[in-house]
């Protein structure tokens, strides 16, 4: 067998710009994904008791629809893969349009797909980790809140907000790693990512080893920066 | 004197089981109330409905002239002014001694940091605290967080002050200094407070009467030395013989 370096020193600039773009739909997607979580998170729990007392008048068929659209959300993504959404966003969504509307030729780019599903799947998975966080939270410190007078919205924001984000972070390390490397499936509608970069050089020159250990190399270094980012901030935050 | 607190054939129920049966019970300004029975006799639940941690189910109840069931709004201006010691203390870990008690003064009385502060110092200093200002709650002993979270509650300056057991979660060593803490406030600034307890000398001492509930009912009550002495029911004297004397 024999490895040669030069492959790897030639095949660095496109990978290079592969890696740009999976770093490019992660950061856009994970943003999107925690607004998207976070939403849909607080959505589940919306007129519960986690989040202060029990809704009444109007707001109680308000909360209830909350949260069945986030309860819908949340599992229709969990229960269908990742790859299954892309192809569906780029292939089938356009011609469901077409289909519906007058629109002749619309369609979504690849990259763009690339980021809204990114955006939706994770969405979906940092809305449990954003409930469970908030629902962790000892109810007893909402008790002692409401007993001094305090409004709900003031406890979210300074109570359970910040006691829940401590416990998000482990769980959202998780995510965000898995977020990055899902991008590598969007091989399949055709982004330059870093994973299509490798197969299409791999492909004029059949250096399977050399082009894949560069690749792994590199999405390791990526999730490593993501993971001590996470780090970082659990540190910075007063523990107790 | 009027009656701070009014309660008139008040039931409370969770779900199907009532758990407070037509309860009539007031509490006059400046009166030190302490509540005794077994658990489960709704003595934790009838302190609660006072400040609406529970809503009563059917009856009447009036806290500081204003009248339950009331909109959300008024309930937050009963709440300012009853304030609750928990058994289970509640301090916000992430927030320092301080911070916990300054919070209620800056959020629900609407007052300036450093006046809040101030207010905190002084409390801190009369729980005998004052060196502890920046611990946070992980770090000092069970009767130290519920003396930090007396004075949490005394911060948003209550007219009344609700304690639900407040020493039952407490190694023995510690209940002392915090029934010091609430002699204290009762003897020097007169609050009105209901207390349930199982403290028989704080009763006794303290309390100017004493009501003993059983299946959530009010069986008997009375000036608290009377009522220890001479239980009419059978339920009391069973229950006080198995209560310890401190």
């Amino acid at each position: 067998m024999d490895f040669e370096f030069s492959v790897i020193t030639e095949s660095l600039p496109a990978l290079f710009e592969g890696a740009k773009l999976t770093w490019l739909i992660t950061i856009l997607g994970i943003t999107g994904g925690m607004v998207c979580g976070i939403l849909a998170g607080l959505g589940r729990i919306a007129g519960t008791e986690s989040l202060g007392e029990k809704p009444h008048g109007i707001f109680k068929p308000i909360s209830v629809l909350i949260r069945y659209l986030s309860s819908g959300y949340v599992e229709l993504i969990r229960g269908t893969p990742i790859i299954v959404q892309a192809m569906f966003l780029y292939f089938a969504f356009p011609m469901l349009v077409k289909a519906v509307t007058d629109i002749e030729r619309f369609r979504i780019e690849a990259l763009t797909a690339a980021v809204i599903t990114i955006i939706v799947n994770a969405g979906a998975y940092i809305a449990e980790i954003v409930r469970g966080s908030v629902i962790s939270v000892n109810k007893g410190l909402l008790e002692a809140g409401m007993s001094l007078g305090i409004s709900r919205f003031q406890l979210i924001v300074h109570v359970i907000g910040p006691i829940a984000i401590r416990r998000m972070i482990p769980p959202l390390g998780n995510q965000f790693i898995i977020s990055l490397k899902d991008t590598s499936l969007f091989i399949v509608i055709g982004v330059g990512e870093l994973t299509r970069q490798g197969q299409e050089i791999m492909a004029s020159n059949f250096r399977a080893l050399e082009i894949w250990l560069t690749v792994a190399i590199m999405y390791l270094i990526m999730t490593t920066a993501l993971a001590m980012t996470l780090r970082h901030f659990e540190r910075k935050m007063k523990m107790f | 004197m009027p009656s701070i607190i009014e309660l008139k054939n008040v039931c409370k129920s969770f779900g199907k089981t009532e758990v407070l049966h037509n309860i009539d019970f007031a509490v006059q300004e400046g009166e030190v109330v302490v509540v005794i029975g077994p658990s489960g006799s709704g003595k934790s639940t009838l302190i609660r409905c006072i400040n609406c941690l529970e809503l009563i189910t059917t009856g009447e109840l009036i806290v500081d002239s204003i009248r339950i069931p009331a909109e959300q709004g008024r309930i937050r201006q009963i709440r300012l002014e009853v304030g609750m010691v928990f058994q289970q203390f509640n301090l916000f870990p992430h927030m320092t001694a301080l911070e916990n008690i300054a919070f209620g003064p800056r959020k629900a009385r609407k007052m300036a940091k450093n006046e809040a502060t101030e207010i905190a110092r002084n409390l801190l200093d009369k729980v005998g605290l004052a060196e502890f200002e920046d611990k946070l709650p992980g770090q000092l002993s069970g009767g130290q967080q519920q003396r930090v979270a007396i004075a949490r509650a005394l911060a948003v300056n209550p007219k009344v002050l609700l304690f639900d057991e407040p020493t039952s979660a407490l190694d023995p060593e510690m209940i002392g200094e915090v029934l010091d803490v609430m002699k204290n406030i009762a003897k020097d600034s007169g609050m009105t407070m209901v207390v349930v307890t199982h403290e028989m000398g704080f009763a006794s001492q303290v309390g100017n009467r004493l009501i003993f509930m059983d299946d959530g009912r009010i069986v008997e009550e009375g000036k608290p030395g009377d009522v220890m002495k001479n239980p009419q029911s059978e339920r009391l004297k069973d229950f006080l013989g198995h209560v310890k004397h401190h």
